[in-house]
């Protein structure tokens, strides 16, 4: 029965307003004898809707991080001799360095609203595709990073519903504004670029010297940057 | 039937665009007998650049956590976010030596795995997170001797070879950097372990802000 009351009392100072919680929790530690350091639970960060976006928001970290992995395979494979284009190679080390700057970024927002980073919460399709190949053909590897580009846009999209479209509760401006700050404007001039370049490279491949166009094309990405 | 026609499309499509684009160009002609590292040692550098995303991964997971509402150690993350991205660029480097001496001209798919896990990822105070990086460093600095180790034996698989240049790199770039980091991590450790003898909140509070600015 007592914890009954206590629970329904929780319940109702919950429901009352969660704004003196904290309050409540410091008072409670600075009245009582024994020292209790870890007394103040609820002086954390959390707010809005950062609980329900947590989990999308720990495995888009993960997802840059391996996607950036995936950029540094396919940079290396335009650095080796026989492939040696230099313009390829820089798009992709770009691609990767901007991937990880992402992931760090995105780690620190989710600390900032008082979230916890998990490195196990993956998408199983992200990191067990065992048969793809990182050593593509030029317009190949464009493609693939278009593609790759275009799933982190959707996905950036998929958790900016989340904090704005469902329950009230879970609505959180915050959360909304960040992701179009840091990456949805980013992911539409990567994928308007890449969607060119492929655009460009097919018109070239169809030329009488494919293999001389390939190479002014790889000279042109050398001078030009794409994130 | 609707099937039927989507596939003779869909073929149709490809036939015609196959004959038109020429995505695929011959391999040059080159002379290989340039490239004159041998395999077991070729073999030790790939893991090697596994190692250090290892590493950086693992540094990842210490910034994280420092960075925490509830932990609120900005220079601690600091640091270690730092380190993390050194580590990244640690293995770009082993990439870069293996390209330039014609290596990893196949094979490059699996160089990577594309999931790494830290093996922890909460520390129960600054002082300790420091001790677990200082042990990784070491073990860093272990696994490049064995790759300076695997790569100067001319007796190794019989190939009469003995990579003075990468052994020179290894320990000229590599190692140097190692040993000045570890003295680092050693000095930092001694401080905050001596600042936290009588006051160890207030001494891990300020060694922070010392890491925050920059001053330490
Ligand atoms: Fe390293």
């Amino acid at each position: 029965m007592k914890v009954f009351i206590v629970v329904a009392a929780f319940l109702v100072t919950a429901y009352a307003g969660t704004n003196d919680v904290c309050y409540k929790n410091v008072l409670r530690a600075c009245e009582t004898t024994s020292k209790n350091v870890n007394g103040l639970i609820n002086c954390n960060a959390r707010y809005g809707a950062i609980e329900a976006v947590l989990p999308d928001l720990q495995t888009y970290v993960n997802t840059h991080i391996t996607r950036s992995f995936e950029y540094l395979l396919m940079a290396t494979h335009y650095g080796n001799y026989e492939k040696s284009r230099e313009g390829f190679e820089k798009i992709f080390k770009d691609l990767s360095d901007s991937k990880w700057e992402e992931a760090i970024d995105l780690i620190k927002y989710i600390t900032k609203r008082g979230g916890k980073m998990n490195f196990a919460a993956v998408r199983e399709d992200t990191v067990n595709d065992n048969n793809g190949s990182y050593e593509l053909y030029e317009l190949e590897s464009l493609a693939k990073a278009l593609d790759m580009e275009k799933q982190l846009a959707e996905e950036a999209h998929r958790i900016h519903g989340e904090a704005t479209r469902r329950r009230k509760d879970y609505h959180d401006p915050e959360v909304s504004s960040y992701l179009e700050e840091e990456f949805v404007h980013k992911h539409a001039n990567i994928i308007r670029k890449l969607s060119g370049y492929t655009s460009d490279l097919n018109t070239l491949l169809n030329g009488p010297d494919s293999s001389l166009a390939l190479y002014l094309f790889d000279d042109y990405l050398k001078q030009h940057s794409i994130v | 039937m609707k099937a039927t026609i989507l596939i003779l499309l869909v073929v149709a499509a490809f036939s015609v665009s196959t004959a038109q684009l020429q995505c695929f160009h011959r391999k040059p002609d080159i002379p290989t007998d340039w490239i004159d590292m041998v395999n077991p040692c070729v073999r030790k550098m790939r893991d090697q650049v596994q190692e250090e995303l290892k590493a950086a991964i693992q540094y990842l997971a210490m910034g994280a956590h420092f960075s925490r509402d509830t932990i609120n150690r900005p220079g601690f993350a600091k640091l270690f976010f730092e380190a993390a991205s050194e580590e990244r660029q640690h293995a770009m480097k082993l990439i870069s030596y293996l390209l330039m001496r014609g290596e990893l001209a196949s094979d490059v798919s699996n160089l990577i795995r594309k999931h790494i896990e830290p093996q922890t990822a909460d520390w129960k105070d600054g002082v300790s997170a420091l001790k677990d990086a200082l042990k990784l460093e070491a073990s860093v600095t272990r696994k490049i001797h064995d790759v300076i180790k695997v790569c100067e034996d001319p007796q190794n698989a019989g190939n009469n070879f003995n990579d003075y240049h990468l052994v020179d790199y290894l320990t000229g770039e590599f190692l140097e950097e190692q040993y000045k980091g570890q003295r680092d991590l050693a000095g930092k450790i001694s401080n905050l372990d001596k600042m936290m003898d009588k006051h160890a909140a207030l001494g891990e509070y300020l060694f922070d802000k010392k890491l925050l600015s920059g001053e330490i």
